[in-house]
């Protein structure tokens, strides 16, 4: 499914996906569980590709990289740097913690600032699902958010590894979808000569909006 | 006579493999033609044939399948002959049924690089001959030889932490372990072993192995405290190898045999098979072995008769067959066998079938054909074998490494190829002996012992030619082309011993593995004598007998007789051997068409390789003497050591037209020895002197010649472990009994500990072999509240300070270990907290336990406990001692005498300072230097992040509970994010463009002073903030920024770019030295990731769950690196400007604290002061209000603006 790769080739579909959500609520699993090849026994996350990810989404093999602030939560300066190069996001939550749903509003509005745009791809992660018994997120209210936010909620579990690869197919495919709907083959991590240079234009602010599927995922 | 009649036929059978090797390809060609045809003409024998291994070569490498799985040990089930002459460029194994291979890789046509235990021979095998071998009993020793194997191989050979302690053995001890634990049989009196009588001999083989391995380990311990002592270690390190690749082998004897054992007792229901075979097993075996060689033809014939019918009707039949056992080796020589003619089609037709039933039967014929249980002596024959199997190979080892050195001089050439032959006679003897022993399977050993004995000859002949006929004025030259034929024949050499060896082992896996023994033999003595007086007739030898048994007689000074058996036996069996060898007889003519050989034809029977197997005899009889001084004399048995005239046409042969003292003195001593003219004991001594000396010599000459010197040791080993096997064997038994849980440890390639359970953990931490290694010990210390509790980690204390005391002879350094564990976990690791569960434990086991035996260290730890429960608090400081820094903060010793570089602040500064101090207005941080500004923010930082205590850092709990125990490194990163809003607060607090960007550019030099102060926590902190949203999207501030700022703040920003996992950054710092300040959030989610991404335990080959070490380990590593940078800057504090600055840091953290998130009044701000182009960005229908702060309420926008 998911594996480590060198970084040679040149012509590939890459794209930045950040990881998103309030402490605790298990994301720096789920991240690790996406990228870390389950028969690989020790996992080294100081090397290079130790977050870089390569996956086959409808025929496409993508490379994803993937940017986790876990760890340093605290330093929310780092937060809008992240945002800025990341192309989509997963707002993980637990279900376990009203609290860790709410704060991913405030993450939401975050990042639809820094990206000014409010159709940036987005999956609602619920995570900790094998903690069925307690659950104190109902399924209706996610849904309800996600109907809101015209994002599809997956709700997974780092633990057992369930929909940890759907959620990233997932905003895979819209990741792709935008692309191919704006042609734009570019890759937006350049954004610091944007910040040298104010005066860049803009692409991503005068596109127009394309037709968008959203759905919920019934679990 | 009847041995007499049998030859001819035998002749045919065997003169084919010899003429074969000239012509290889047409040779094999021949064979797969043959094939064919013979398939067709015995189609109904294509019934049973295997169907994996294909009968010709050609086959081979094109059906094997690619094992699907990677199997680390294989084991053939079907015995494979490569049939390649031996100067093809890629080396093939020839694979016996039973051969146990560690596999390197398997290529994908199915041909696998494997290592062969038996012999050490590496080279490519055909998988499909192979199963995987991982048969659970065995699976911890398997596991024990791939860890040491790794070890020994991947290692520097000068890595004194691996080497210095005897740890590295314990997996292997530990493997044996659990071997006979599996098996019932860890003690002697063990009900199994008290039965079964191979199987007790086999253990004891293992066991003595064992031994002789833990005494080489012990040997390469000493062989680093020499000098130079690279060489010599690369030697034991071989011999090590070989040795441990020894003991897998005789453990999977073991196993095998305890299985066989089970299985008989089961009835079987071969009853047919096993009277026929009855029936051709001859009562003494000497005398009837050429009976029964005749009437083979008939044998194979009903045996593979029955072998058919058998496999049809009972496949898993555990009856073998002695005949067909014999055949194995003619059927190895499938396609030689084929062009002698029609007669042998039949044999080697027949001998596929056979084979096969063999592979599910191997060796059940060890209680039948085995020796009667021994009379308590040691001297195991697989040992012997090994053991000059090693001198041999050490031998011609040297030698192939003086051709490869070129220009040798002859006479060390000489002495080389001398000392070759010499020590491969040495070998014959004892296989010879084998032979002798079990005479049913003779006629598969003396093939290859032919073929050895041929290529030894071989190698003679080359080297006299070469050696000899050299002109005077080449003399010490040798040519290329001379070389290279010597170089093939040594090759040869190598070649047909390691098969012939391997069939030997073969041989006494099945009838088990013996000692020399003498009441046995008496049977077969009698008839010897005579044989050996026929042959002796007519010969000349019999001055002989007189030298050797002076020899024996001179040699035997020491009084000591418990040798005497043995070497008895061992004489008888090798004059047994004689008479058994006699059906042999015209290899030596064929092979060997030497001209000088006097009398070819004069007695047959003894024309076989008599000189090399005399001269063995006599050198190990010497050998033998010397190291053990325990000689008797034998005059009988020297007389089976006649023939020296034998010898002496080809030894002095050279020696006559050769030059070379060294050559010519040896071999004169040997002549003269036949002569009857040299003194028996000049001739031991010399000869062991000559050995000595040639020892020396290559060691100084070919120093890349792994094999050469380990000749001396391991026939020191030999005589030792022939002389008092016993206590060694009771020495290993003792280790083994020592309860351990070193199976329970993990390594990985490096030789590190990625797994184990705690007890084996705790094992580890207290060795007694070696102060355990410091990362180990911090790691250790460090991480283990992550995987057990303190009152855990005390009782598994307690519980190794009890156990250890059923090993006295460890017992004491042991529990002084245990001690220190204690200490140092009370007097540094302490946590009271936490740990004060174990308290009344460890004060019980201070005062109760360690008292009585260590008074002092007992009275230490009752002081250490009772500190801590009167005083119910920590007194000692938290020092999270992680080797290189013991505490967080080390006072600053520089070795650096140069003064602090000077503040950089103005008197106007200071007296701003000072006014704002009185509560007058805030100076603006435009009013400071940007390079005094960024020291004392590194100063600031730099404290904070000193006072990072390394638990803090462990199982992310600094994300946990809003970082309530990690007071340190909440601090800091707070510090850093509210550095961030600072610089975006005073960027945002003018109104003026122009005011905007003179703070930008302040910052943006700020930065640049941070980089070269190496703060790279700051640069983060600022670097972020100016590209942050809010302050990026400023347009109109930016234009006024000159472009060379701007292009500075991108050069800062791909420092600290993330992406590539911190590529740059990681770079940087791995070549910083201190002092440097790292980005904190970088190893904040390294550890994250570690602690997240490893599992807290991992699963063993052998199933077993431990604690995932490994996790903890880099857990470790990177707090340690981290800790790297925990050294103050050697910087001036300006307690003013501190002050300052923190109360600017505070006044920006009060305002993120009381509720308004800094980014979002940054962003408003941003908009006001320099509003949008356009309205364009829609209002999405929240409900929520989501964007209510986008839409008016700007009442919020009155912030303090006072810098």
């Amino acid at each position: 499914m998911s594996s480590k790769f060198g970084y040679q080739s040149q012509y590939r579909r890459e794209f930045n996906v950040v990881v998103l959500g309030a402490g605790g609520v298990g994301k720096s699993c789920l991240t690790a569980q996406f990228v870390h090849n389950e028969w690989v026994e020790n996992y080294d996350p100081t090397i290079e590709d130790s977050y870089r990810a390569q996956i086959n989404v409808d025929g496409r093999e993508v490379v994803l990289e993937i940017l986790d602030t876990a760890g340093t939560d605290q330093f929310v300066a780092m937060r809008d740097l992240y945002m800025k190069t990341g192309q989509g996001f997963l707002l993980v939550f637990s279900i376990t913690s009203r609290d860790s749903l709410r704060e991913l509003e405030m993450l939401r509005e975050e990042i639809i600032r820094i990206k000014d745009d409010e159709n940036v791809p987005i999956v609602i992660v619920g995570n900790k699902k094998d903690l069925e018994h307690q659950r104190t997120v109902d399924r209706a209210q996610a849904f309800a958010i996600s109907q809101l936010w015209q994002a599809p909620y997956y709700e997974s579990s780092a633990r057992t590894r369930s929909n940890v690869d759907e959620v990233f197919v997932d905003l895979c495919r819209q990741m792709l979808r935008r692309r191919d709907d704006t042609n734009d083959d570019t890759r937006d991590d350049i954004y610091y000569q944007k910040a040298a240079d104010p005066l860049a234009p803009k692409k991503k602010r005068k596109k127009t909006h394309t037709e968008r599927h959203r759905r919920c995922v019934v679990l | 006579m009847a041995m007499l009649s049998s030859q001819p036929a035998r002749s045919s059978l065997y003169v084919a493999p010899l003429t074969l090797q000239k012509s290889k390809t047409e040779s094999y060609d021949n064979a797969s033609d043959m094939s064919v045809a013979s398939s067709d003409r015995y189609s109904q024998c294509e019934i049973t044939p295997p169907t994996t291994p294909n009968g010709s070569q050609e086959d081979l490498g094109a059906q094997v399948d690619p094992a699907p799985v990677f199997h680390n040990f294989l084991r053939a089930f079907y015995p494979f002959d490569p049939g390649y002459a031996m100067s093809d460029a890629t080396v093939t194994l020839p694979l016996n049924e039973g051969d146990v291979v560690l596999v390197h890789s398997i290529h994908t046509n199915g041909w696998a690089d494997g290592t062969l235990l038996v012999s050490g021979a590496r080279g490519w095998l055909p998988t499909n001959y192979c199963e995987a071998y991982d048969p659970e009993e065995m699976r911890n020793l398997l596991k024990a030889l791939l860890n040491f194997w790794d070890l020994m191989r991947s290692t520097s050979i000068n890595d004194r932490e691996i080497f210095g302690s005897q740890e590295f053995m314990k997996g292997i001890i530990g493997g044996v372990r659990f071997l006979l634990e599996r098996t019932h049989c860890l003690t002697r009196e063990s009900a199994v072993v008290q039965r079964h009588d191979a199987l007790r001999r086999s253990r004891k083989s293992l066991l003595s192995e064992l031994s002789s391995l833990v005494k080489t380990a012990k040997r390469l311990q000493e062989a680093q405290k020499m000098v130079d002592p690279e060489e010599e270690i690369n030697n034991i390190v071989d011999e090590m190898i070989l040795k441990a690749f020894r003991i897998v082998t005789k453990g999977v004897r073991f196993l095998d045999t305890l299985q066989d054992d089970s299985r008989s007792q089961i009835p079987t229901v071969a009853v047919i098979t096993a009277v026929m075979e009855e029936a051709y097993v001859p009562p003494t075996p000497p005398a009837e072995s050429t009976a029964f060689d005749a009437d083979h033809g008939a044998a194979t014939d009903a045996s593979s008769r029955v072998g058919e019918n058998v496999n049809v009707a009972e496949p898993a039949l555990s009856e073998p067959n002695q005949a067909t056992q014999s055949l194995l080796a003619t059927g190895k020589r499938l396609s030689s066998a084929y062009l002698s003619g029609t007669n042998t089609h039949r044999l080697s037709q027949a001998t596929p079938l056979l084979v096969n039933r063999l592979s599910s039967t191997v060796s059940h014929r060890v209680s039948l054909a085995g020796p009667s249980p021994s009379s308590g002596l040691q001297n195991l024959i697989s040992e012997r074998v090994n053991s000059c199997h090693d001198i041999f190979l050490s031998h011609l080892g040297s030698f192939i490494g003086r051709l490869q050195l070129q220009s040798q001089s002859r006479p060390l050439l000489a002495l080389a190829v001398k000392q070759s032959v010499t020590s491969g006679g040495q070998l014959l003897v004892v296989i010879d002996i084998v032979s002798a022993r079990n005479p049913v399977s003779v006629e598969a050993l003396n093939l290859s012992r032919a073929a050895m004995y041929d290529r030894i000859q071989n190698l003679m002949q080359t080297a006299r030619d070469i050696l000899s006929h050299n002109e005077p004025e080449m003399e010490g030259v040798i040519v290329p082309q001379d070389n290279d034929r010597l170089l093939g024949a040594a090759t040869g050499c190598v070649k047909a011993t390691g098969d012939c060896v391997a069939k030997t082992r073969w041989v006494i896996e099945r009838i088990g593995d013996f000692e020399f023994e003498f009441d046995n033999g008496s049977i077969g003595f009698d008839i010897d004598l005579s044989a050996l007086d026929l042959i002796a007739e007519g010969r000349e030898g019999s001055n002989t007998f007189e030298t050797a048994s002076i020899a024996g007689s001179n040699a035997s000074e020491a009084p000591t007789t418990t040798t005497t058996i043995s070497a008895v036996s061992s004489a008888a069996s090798r004059s047994k051997n004689l008479s058994i060898d006699k059906p042999l007889p015209e290899v030596p003519a064929i092979t060997s068409p030497i001209e000088e050989m006097p009398e070819p034809h004069h007695s047959p029977p003894t024309s076989r390789p008599q000189s090399i197997v005399d001269d063995g005899a006599s050198s190990m009889v010497s050998s033998v003497a010397s190291l053990r001084h325990a000689l008797p004399p034998l005059p009988r048995i020297s007389t089976s050591i006649h023939p020296v005239d034998d010898y002496s046409p080809i030894e002095p042969s050279v020696s006559q037209e050769s030059e070379f003292h060294s050559f010519r003195s040896d071999s004169m001593t040997t002549s003269s020895t036949g002569s009857g003219s040299g003194s028996a004991s000049t001739y031991v001594s010399r000869d062991s002197e000559l050995s000595i000396v040639s020892q020396t010599s290559t060691r100084a000459t070919t120093p890349d010649i792994t094999a050469g010197p380990k000749n001396q040791p391991s026939l020191s080993d030999i005589s030792v472990a022939g002389s008092s096997t016993q206590t060694e064997v009771d020495d290993v038994e003792s280790k083994l009994l020592e309860k351990t849980y070193a199976h329970e440890l993990m390594f990985n390639n490096e030789g590190q500990i990625i797994g184990g359970s705690l007890a084996a953990l705790i094992e580890r931490l207290t060795s007694h072999e070696s102060t355990p290694d410091a990362m180990f010990v911090s790691t250790f210390y460090l991480t283990f509240r992550l995987f057990c509790t303190p009152l855990k980690l005390a009782e598994a204390l307690v519980d190794r300070f009890d156990y250890v005391g059923e090993t006295p002879h460890v017992a004491a350094p042991v529990r002084l270990r245990t001690y220190n564990v204690f200490k140092g976990w009370l007097e540094s690791h302490w946590r009271h907290d936490v740990d004060r569960e174990a308290l009344a434990l460890i004060k019980n086991f201070a005062e109760f336990k360690l008292n009585p035996i260590l008074p002092s260290a007992g009275k230490r730890l009752i002081e250490l406990t009772d500190k801590f429960s009167s005083v119910n608090k920590s007194l000692v400081p938290r020092f999270g001692s992680i080797g290189k820094t013991p505490s967080p903060i080390t006072p600053f010793k520089p070795t650096d005498t140069t003064p602090y570089p000077s503040p950089i602040i103005t008197k106007s500064q200071i007296n701003a300072l000072a006014s704002w101090k009185a509560g007058g207005s805030s100076p603006s941080i435009l009013d400071f230097d940007e390079l005094e500004i960024a020291r004392q923010l590194t100063v600031k930082q730099m404290t904070l992040f000193c006072a990072i205590m390394p638990d803090e850092l462990l199982g992310s709990k600094w994300t946990k509970g809003k970082g309530a125990d990690s007071p340190n490194v909440k601090a800091m990163s707070s510090f850093t994010t509210s550095l961030s809003n600072l610089v975006a607060d005073t960027i945002l607090q003018f109104s003026e463009v122009k005011k905007r960007a003179t703070v930008i550019k302040h910052w943006i030099k700020i930065a640049n002073q941070c980089l070269g102060l190496q703060n790279y926590d700051a640069l983060m902190a600022i670097t972020c903030a100016l590209t942050d949203t809010s302050i990026k999207r400023l347009k109109l501030t930016w234009d006024t920024v000159s472009f060379k700022r701007r292009e500075m703040l991108r050069t800062l920003q791909s420092i600290i770019d993330f992406n590539g996992n911190y590529k740059v950054l990681r770079a940087r710092l791995h070549t910083h030295v201190p002092s440097c300040l790292p980005f904190l959030g970088m190893f904040l989610t390294d550890l994250t990731f570690v602690d997240v991404g490893n599992p807290a335990i991992r699963t063993s080959d052998t199933g077993l769950t431990v604690i995932n070490f490994d996790k903890h380990t880099r857990t470790a590593k990177s707090i340690g690196e981290l800790q790297r940078f925990q050294i103050p800057y050697r910087l001036t504090e300006l307690p003013d400007l501190q002050e300052w600055l923190a109360a600017q840091v505070e006044r920006v953290r009060e305002k993120d604290n009381a509720g308004t998130n800094a980014q979002v009044s940054h962003y408003r701000k941003s908009l006001l002061l320099e509003p949008r182009e356009t309205q364009h960005l829609q209002t999405p229908n929240d409900a929520n209000g989501v964007f209510s702060w986008m839409r008016g309420n700007s009442s919020g926008h009155g912030l303090p603006a006072q810098i």
